[in-house]
């Protein structure tokens, strides 16, 4: 037991420091702190270990938005499949629903380049979309990638190949950026 | 063992410390695509080199093509780290070459000149030099100059938490190729293209009772061709049945480039392709015109036949929006995309399958294309 707590003090005293000179490496602690994210605020390191927070987007119901919904889920070293896996799940906000077709599963997620290529099962293609919904569809799944700082771009792909549009609209034939002009902040 | 401890704890911060940056990252969404250049394609200073107090130095360029997921407005992003805080203005030149020109006030490029090249999609090259020995001058070369508010140039300060160092953040716009197109008033002798969107082996999107999308878009587009006709106008029809226009069961793309082709090859004077819409929620109704901004009049062509469709059948007004959707862009005429309801809404299936309906959505839409030869005579939006 005393050994565990010695363990605690240690990680806190190297947390401690590590926050305080990632954020002011050359005025040592009198310096102001940029934004402090909420999990940073009450560092709870045990809990910090284990979860994780992600930001998903789901539809509106009149189908001309999306907004994000952040989600704490278990720390994982896969953080953008766990954000996906949300992503294929249900809203927990009642006015929103979900932007990819039910039975929608992620296949497998390669980085490079700071691209990702994001693949499903063909439930995505097969959900007999309209505009709407592949502009929902497609938005959903790039916003939510690129929230990872290290993502860009995102190519969508489908049984292990890239397509070129989801439902005959959209041209997915490439990687493609976030967009903030689908994204609605609040209700 | 008390330096595996350490070791350990040090792991579990450092994890913690990554987690602070999609938290971070989380709460300013855009800020994600501010490192936005992805491949680091010159290094101007050797790591080490001592900066001078007060004058700073420009270390790294990189830069990224961007294509927004759902508007697909093509965007170019220039970023340039700095050692320390700098000031940046740019310019627009039109003379000789188009170019834009940026000045860095209170550094200097890290290695005397940098010359970079891009693919050509909206700049070809940067060029960057040094100015009075502290200051910098870069030039970005494009193949056709960008609009007057079409580039941002801005700075953003430190960033520990995602190790990013000072930056010069030059945003241009893909600006419209200038094509000049000379419009007159009237339907009469106009070349306009009707695409009935899906059919043959793509269904579109199903209703409830089972009404297939490709045979409400070309019930509609029969209508509106019928009365073009009688208006005097030459109409094509990329499908006059249910078939695939391409071929039986062709690749997505050589489906929708066969669509685009046809307008291409005809010279056509617009191209309005005619779907019904759908979405997961069947609460979702209304009408929508979808338009990729690629000419000075795809906006005017899409509000037009929005304001028409609105004005003859009543539904509920969603606006004229950008997309990327292939046919639209990859036309070189001004261009539209209508979805006249919602297929997955019960009610509004019904409205659809009605032939009624379905004329009077042929006349919003003909109204539509009468208004924006009028309005486009006189020289559109601009």
């Amino acid at each position: 037991m005393p050994r565990r707590g010695k363990i605690f003090a240690l990680l806190l005293a190297v947390l401690i420091v590590i926050f305080a000179a990632g954020c002011e490496p050359e005025q040592a602690v009198t310096g102001q702190p940029p934004q402090v994210s909420p999990a940073e605020k009450q560092p709870s390191p045990p809990a910090a270990e284990k979860t994780m927070q992600v930001t998903v987007y789901f539809a509106t119901k009149d189908a001309m938005y999306l907004v994000p919904e952040t989600r704490t889920v278990p720390k994982s070293d896969k953080p953008i499949e766990a954000a996906v896996a949300e992503l294929l799940g249900e809203p927990k906000n009642a006015a929103l629903v979900r932007a990819l077709p039910a039975g929608t599963k992620l296949k497998g997620i390669t980085v490079k380049d700071h691209i990702a290529y994001v693949d499903f099962n063909d439930k995505l293609v097969k959900g007999h979309g309209g505009s709407a919904g592949e502009i929902l569809a497609v938005g959903a799944i790039v916003n939510t990638v690129t929230e990872f700082a290290d993502i860009y771009k995102v190519q969508i792909m489908v049984e292990g190949k890239k397509v070129a549009t989801l439902y005959g609209h959209l041209d997915t034939s490439e990687p493609l950026s976030r967009s903030e002009k689908i994204v609605k902040k609040t209700l | 063992m008390l330096r595996r401890v350490l070791c350990f704890a040090f792991l579990i911060a450092l994890l913690a410390v990554s987690q602070v940056g999609y938290a971070a990252k989380a709460a300013t969404s855009l800020q994600t695509n501010e490192q936005a250049g992805k491949r680091l394609l010159a290094v101007i200073k050797t790591a080490g080199a001592s900066t001078a107090p007060g004058r700073e130095q420009l270390t790294q360029i990189r830069w990224a093509n961007h294509i927004d997921a759902v508007t697909g407005a093509g965007r170019l992003r220039i970023v340039i780290d700095a050692t320390g805080p700098v000031q940046a203005a740019g310019s627009l030149e039109a003379a000789t070459t188009p170019r834009l020109v940026v000045n860095v006030k209170g550094a200097v490029p890290g290695q005397t000149d940098c010359d970079l090249t891009l693919d050509g999609r909206i700049a070809d090259s940067v060029t960057m030099k040094a100015d009075d020995g502290k200051n910098t001058v870069i030039v970005v070369d494009m193949p056709l100059l960008a609009d007057e508010d079409g580039y941002k140039v801005f700075t953003l300060p430190q960033d520990p938490a995602n190790k990013k160092p000072f930056r010069v953040v030059i945003d241009i716009n893909q600006p419209f190729p200038p094509i000049k197109f000379n419009f007159t008033p009237g339907l009469k002798g106009k070349t306009i293209v009707i695409d009935p969107g899906h059919g043959g082996s793509d269904p579109g999107a199903i209703g409830l009772s089972g009404l297939q999308e490709k045979a409400v878009n070309l019930a509609v587009s029969l209508r509106v061709k019928a009365l073009l006709d009688k208006a005097g106008a030459k109409v094509l029809m990329t499908r006059q049945d249910d078939r695939d226009v391409f071929g039986p069961n062709a690749s997505a793309v050589d489906e929708l480039k066969a669509r685009a082709s046809v307008a291409n090859f005809k010279k056509a004077d617009i191209f309005v392709s005619i779907h019904a819409n759908a979405a997961t929620n069947r609460d979702a109704d209304g009408t929508t015109t979808y338009y990729f901004q690629k000419t000075r009049y795809d906006s005017l062509l899409a509000r037009n036949l929005q304001a028409g469709m609105v004005q003859a059948v009543g539904l509920k007004d969603k606006g004229f929006l950008t997309a990327n959707f292939y046919v639209i862009k990859r036309t070189i005429m001004p261009a539209a995309l209508v979805e006249l309801a919602f297929l997955s809404n019960p009610a509004e299936e019904k409205l659809l399958a009605n032939p009624q309906i379905q004329q009077k959505m042929a006349e919003g839409i003909v109204q539509g294309m009468e208004r924006f030869f009028a309005q486009a005579a006189k020289g559109g939006e601009q």
